[in-house]
């Protein structure tokens, strides 16, 4: 199963995992992204560093064979000025991990501060959108990557939108949307929904623009420890919408309780497994 | 097509049944159920175990085989899921195309007690909640064991009352439920009200009240199943009173052995609807939701109004304690 939830310490995330990170000042930038990378290292990843040579991040680390540490402009993967072209950037780093794998490595690791990618409201909107396509990569191949954004440009708010997006993060988050390391589901829903976390569900979802199977839309529910009412009807609303039945896959009494004893069209309560 | 008491009746047929010795409460059940088998009605029997085999081993068994018997402790656990699984059958039954479907039934004798407010507004809500449906049932009710002001509850809540030798007397303490709903009786105490609370909270966030509610559950009062039910229950009522309410919202909650008592008061008049906790959709589109999502998932909901605004009570765990009676 993928890791979500909050995280302390960034060294003991696997293969498959992404972290939004926030930070104060470029040190903490600095210490989380050099604990990350050297941690991939010894997963026998290949680990980017996508950044300025002068940031001090990828000389700091050593690999045990060329190629293993790789420092990647900025420029290249990310124009500062544009608005990220989501397929395009998830492309680019499914082709990387295929070539890590290739030269005989683990996977990929990556990690970048992205700030800079959502300073305007239209460009936050795309790369929370990108956030989502590049998870279901990782969950589904061995990608990993560390997105930092600082705090102090971004604020509270619009770091826990960020945050909502990505299956670990070392922010406040009362639930995330994320790709689900079972490949029968759409995604995953983690954490609790109640009328508090409302408005960011409702982008959310739009962002992750999931795509039903079979007429169903499949929810890793696994780690949903509550949902309320109005959030059920939110997700059963969203199915209706694609045209597609809700179905929640989970063991958490919850949700199993809510359509217990309200009645439901379009949904349906799976055991997790 | 209606028969016996209730021909000619439209909707709902709803007696009492006041007994003060078996002898009488057979005198009229068993008249009223091999009415009900012969005319091909629904019938059923809704009581509890020891006057279900009284009334079994009395009725020829070419009768008795064609009553249903239900275990009345199942039906009546809590009045909202009562209504809800009422309804459910009498729709069954009505689509079946029965003219008239007849039932006894009778509260398990612990809810005569200190979880009575919720029957008797039960009592009352039903005489709307059923009346689209050909029903005539009877409620029993022991003379010997019941309180006197249960008895009196009971009369202002059925239109009459069944007497041996198919008499079918009006009540004359009767109200319509709108009324008696709106009554608003003062509920007895919990003794843990009487205690300072261990959560004092003022316009909590509905995750505030949740973590707070598992922190008292930490020595594992309620099992993981109750204490969900508790959440979700205590979520819908505090957005609720957040949205609805008059603030300030204060949330308290006291631990006992075997319960969490909860109670929400806001500044204002609590829902305008009589019916609210009582019956889903139809009555409660709004604000009414959440109060009867927490009739279905607490042991106990009460409501009270005073000078300080509204308060709603819940109880999650054993909900028969009162002062007095600790």
């Amino acid at each position: 199963m993928r890791q979500s939830g909050v995280v302390t310490d960034v060294r003991r995330l696997g293969p498959h995992d992404h972290v939004c990170c926030g930070f104060d000042d470029r040190t903490e930038f600095r210490t989380a992204a050099l604990a990350f990378l050297d941690a991939g290292l010894g997963l026998g990843h290949r680990v980017w560093y996508v950044g300025e040579s002068g940031d001090g991040v990828h000389d700091a680390l050593t690999g045990a064979r060329p190629g293993a540490v790789q420092l990647v402009s900025v420029a290249t993967q990310y124009a500062a000025d544009a608005t990220v072209a989501p397929n395009e950037r998830v492309e680019t780093y499914a082709t990387a991990t295929r070539n890590a794998l290739a030269a005989g490595f683990t996977g990929l690791r990556v990690a970048t501060d992205v700030t800079a990618m959502v300073r305007t409201p239209a460009r936050l909107d795309a790369f929370a959108r990108y956030e989502h396509q590049a998870d279901q990569l990782m969950a589904r191949s061995p990608f990993s990557a560390m997105c930092a954004y600082d705090r102090r440009v971004l604020g509270p708010d619009l770091l826990t939108q960020l945050a909502t997006m990505h299956p670990l993060t070392t922010e406040a988050a009362s639930f995330q949307l994320h790709a689900s390391g079972r490949l029968d589901c759409a995604a995953a829903i983690s954490g609790e929904l109640d009328l508090a976390s409302a408005e960011l569900l409702a982008l959310a979802l739009d962002r992750a623009e999931l795509r039903p199977t079979g007429g169903e839309l499949v929810l890793d529910a696994t780690e949903l420890t509550f949902i309320d009412r109005r959030s059920l009807a939110m997700l059963a609303e969203h199915a209706r919408a694609l045209g597609a039945t809700l179905v929640l896959c989970t063991d958490q009494h919850v949700p199993h309780r809510l359509t217990q004893v309200l009645a439901w069209d379009n949904v349906r309560i799976d055991a997790a497994s | 097509m209606r028969t016996g008491a209730a021909a000619g009746h439209v909707g709902y047929y709803h007696e009492a049944l006041t007994y003060a010795s078996d002898a009488e409460l057979l005198a009229v059940v068993v008249p009223f159920l091999s009415g009900g088998v012969a005319e091909g009605e629904p019938t059923i029997v809704a009581l509890g175990e020891q006057h279900a085999e009284l009334v079994r081993a009395e009725l020829p068994p070419e009768v008795a085989g064609r009553v249903e018997f239900h275990p009345g402790g199942d039906m009546y656990a809590r009045p909202a899921s009562a209504i809800r699984s009422y309804r459910e059958m009498l729709a069954g039954h009505t689509a079946g195309g029965a003219g008239q479907i007849r039932i006894i039934g009778e509260l398990p004798p612990a809810e005569l007690g200190a979880t009575w407010d919720w029957w008797a507004r039960y009592e009352s809500a039903i005489n709307h909640s059923y009346d689209e449906f050909p029903l005539w049932s009877m409620c029993a009710y022991d003379t010997r064991v019941t309180p006197a002001h249960v008895l009196a509850d009971v009369a202002r809540t059925h239109p009459r009352t069944a007497r041996p030798g198919d008499e079918h007397a009006p009540n004359a303490d009767y109200v319509v439920p709108g009324e008696f709903l709106g009554r608003h009786t003062p509920v007895a105490l919990d003794p843990l009200q009487l205690t300072p609370p261990a959560v004092d909270l003022q316009d909590p966030a509905a995750a505030e009240t949740r973590a707070a509610i598992a922190r008292l559950n930490e020595r594992g009062i309620l099992s993981r199943r109750q204490l969900g039910d508790l959440q979700l229950a205590i979520t819908e009522v505090v957005t609720n009173g957040l949205t609805h309410g008059t603030p300030p919202v204060t949330v308290r909650c006291w631990a006992g052995a075997d319960r969490i008592v909860t109670t929400v008061t806001d500044r204002g008049r609590g829902p305008k609807d009589p019916f609210a906790g009582l019956q889903a959709a139809a009555h409660a589109p709004n604000g009414g939701f959440g109060l009867w999502l927490a009739h279905q998932l607490c042991d106990h909901v009460a409501m009270t109004r005073d000078e300080d605004g509204f308060t709603l009570r819940l109880i999650s765990g054993d909900p028969y304690h009162r002062v007095g009676e600790a």
